[in-house]
């Protein structure tokens, strides 16, 4: 009897149902990365052997010459695209942030005459898919002779995006009212305390947007491709695709610009996960 | 001078109207306390004060400036809130210092002045910490700093010890009373708590509706309510109140038949009462006594429905014939539930309220 108390309790195990559901998650974390351990160990393989018979899961040997071959093709300036989409992405996340975090704490912490029927009307941008708007937008930036440049691709984002606006307002609610109070009894302007009050308290939810703008416009490939012309000017998504429609057969090299496309958004997934969990959580099925 | 003057303030909220029609002058230097139950339209006539309200109608003075169209930092007021509303991303410093730097007070100056508040308010060791690493009674230690630092006209503070502890709350109302005794400076205080109400104002106002029911001191409420609405609003326990008839009027005094029974003289009656008329017979529960009855004195008989034993005095909770009575006894008496007791009224300080519950005596 004194054995049995002096034993720790333990939950009672359910030796079968957890093994069974971790290899079942086991099985489905093993399908959905196949596509990208193959991307991996085709980036580091020949051209043969990518489609040699039996499948080699594991490249012999390791084409590290691979690497510098893809810096220094001449027709897949892979360094100045990468370039090129650090900066659109950095750029449309910032004004993403900017934008729709003062728009949305308009709508949560000013009090205006027909705020919730702007409120209402932003969010109706909702439902017009992108598409329909494409056209009109095109014809636009073309008569202002901006075609060919960033600026049809980046300025919007500081203009705001309807989700986004919703998101960071539900954020912006649950600042208390009196904090805003109190830097107005402070003497701080409407701007300083969105900047030095506000937004400090929503730094959570501007990391999450942030990085589904980067996300998002990394992986943009619709909107460069019809805006840009030049090779130069390209960003990663779009340099990938005409680098594969040009040189069908270099596949190695494809798979290595593929690899290098890919790791940065890996590493941002590894270092903010938390945010990533969060900021799903609050997009719901978006 | 740091008085208030408001002249004729209304405010509304889309069809409701908050605050209806508010004269009031609170003297320099003078601690006034807006008390009334929840919403009453204390907090939104503070704010309105503090400019983070607009007015409707009507106009605010403070140390004779209108103020009424000023932004909330250029009316020379500073504001302690319930929640305390420190910026939780600041030190304790930064958060007094702010108000300063906004003001382009020069950095020495804003030293000087932030260490000198922390020195009243011994809170010099918390100034390098973060609002999370303080408690709640440090936080709105700091909090008052924050206001002291801006040497304001007037002191607001909006229900500042709602979320503190009872020990915390006797702690930081005495340090308030003391501050008030040092700064010299006009204060408004708004509570629900009619005990910090009592203990802290040199004038209680006392607000139902967004009307003001009564202005005066903390005793003159007590002992002479304006109305039947102040009268059961103040005073903790609550007043007993005797529906009754007026049988005669002889000059100030007037002789009633109670509805539970005995007839009784108040004396000190101001105004008229007509033989028949229906008027309230108030009584303090230290003016009722339990088992004292004398021969020849008309009683009430209770029935104890709760006795609360609080050490030096007990207050029993009777159902009379009438309604509900309470009683203040001095000593700790042994009554349990269900028994019987004879209650005798002392008649000196009652109150009387005629049929529309305006106070007559």
């Amino acid at each position: 009897m004194t054995t049995d108390l002096i034993r720790r309790r333990t939950a009672p195990r359910h030796l079968v149902s957890s093994v069974i559901y971790h290899c079942v998650m086991l099985l489905f974390a093993a399908i959905f990365l196949l596509p990208f351990y193959w991307m991996v160990i085709s980036a580091f393989k020949s051209n043969i052997e990518i489609f040699s018979q039996p499948i080699a899961w594991f490249p012999d040997p390791i084409r590290w010459e691979n690497v510098s071959a893809l810096f220094a093709r001449t027709d897949f300036p892979f360094l100045r695209q990468f370039a090129n989409s650090v900066f659109y992405a950095g750029a449309v996340a910032f004004g993403t942030c900017f934008s729709c975090a003062l728009a949305a704490y308009s709508f949560a912490c000013l009090r205006w005459r027909g705020r919730n029927l702007v409120f209402a009307f932003t969010i109706c941008a909702l439902l017009i898919p992108p598409i329909v708007t494409f056209l009109p937008t095109y014809i636009g930036w073309s008569r202002l002779g901006l075609n060919g440049t960033y600026w049809p691709l980046i300025l919007p984002s500081f203009f705001g995006d309807a989700f986004y606006i919703f998101m960071l307002r539900q954020f912006f609610l649950s600042v208390p009212r009196e904090l805003m109070d109190a830097a107005r009894l402070d003497g701080a302007s409407e701007f300083r305390i969105w900047w030095q009050i506000v937004l400090p308290q929503v730094r959570v939810a501007l990391v999450i947007v942030a990085l589904f703008a980067i996300v998002y416009t990394w992986n943009e490939f619709f909107a460069p491709l019809i805006y840009l012309k030049t090779r130069e000017d390209f960003p990663l998504s779009v340099g990938l695709f005409t680098f594969r429609s040009q040189r069908a057969v270099e596949w190695s090299i494809s798979m290595m610009g593929a690899t290098f496309t890919a790791v940065p958004m890996v590493v941002l997934f590894l270092f903010t996960q938390r945010f990533f969990q969060q900021g799903l959580a609050t997009k719901g099925l978006k | 001078m740091s008085s208030v003057i408001l002249t004729g303030v209304r405010k509304q909220f889309g069809s409701y109207e908050a605050i209806k029609g508010i004269d009031l002058t609170i003297k320099d230097k003078e601690l006034v306390v807006f008390v009334g139950p929840s919403g009453c339209g204390k907090s939104t006539l503070l704010r309105m004060i503090a400019g983070l309200e607009d007015v409707d109608y009507g106009s605010i003075e403070i140390a004779g400036q209108d103020v009424t169209e000023r932004a909330p930092a250029a009316r020379g007021v500073a504001m302690v809130f319930q929640n305390y509303a420190l910026y939780p991303h600041m030190s304790a410093y930064d958060n007094l210092a702010y108000g300063l730097r906004r003001a382009k007070v020069a950095s020495a100056e804003v030293d000087r002045r932030v260490r000198d508040a922390a020195r009243l308010l011994q809170i010099t060791d918390l100034l390098d910490r973060l609002p999370k690493a303080m408690s709640g009674g440090q936080r709105q230690r700091v909090a008052i700093g924050r206001a002291i630092v801006r040497k304001p006209e007037v002191f607001l503070f909006d229900e500042p010890l709602s979320n503190l502890d009872a020990s915390l709350r006797v702690e930081m109302r005495s340090q308030i009373a003391r501050l008030h005794r040092e700064l010299q400076t006009t204060m408004i205080f708004v509570t629900h708590d009619q005990v910090e109400a009592m203990t802290l104002a040199d004038r209680i106002v006392v607000l139902k509706g967004g009307r003001v029911e009564q202005v005066g001191t903390p005793r003159d409420i007590y002992h002479h309510p304006a109305n039947l609405f102040v009268a059961g609003f103040i005073g903790s326990p609550t007043m007993n109140l005797f529906p009754a008839k007026v049988i005669s009027q002889d000059g100030r005094k007037v002789a009633l038949h109670l509805e539970s029974g005995p007839q009784v003289v108040v004396s000190g009656v101001a105004g008229q009462a007509a033989a028949g008329a229906t008027v309230t017979l108030g009584l303090r529960p230290e003016k009722l006594q339990v088992a004292r009855a004398v021969d020849g004195v008309d009683k009430i008989q209770g029935e104890v429905t709760l006795a609360e034993h609080l050490g030096g005095e007990t207050i029993l909770h009777l159902s009379g014939p009438h309604g509900p009575m309470i009683v203040k006894c001095d000593e700790d008496f042994d009554q349990v539930p269900g028994s019987k007791v004879d209650v005798t009224l002392d008649m000196t300080g009652a109150n009387l309220f005629d049929a529309e519950g305006q106070a007559i005596c």
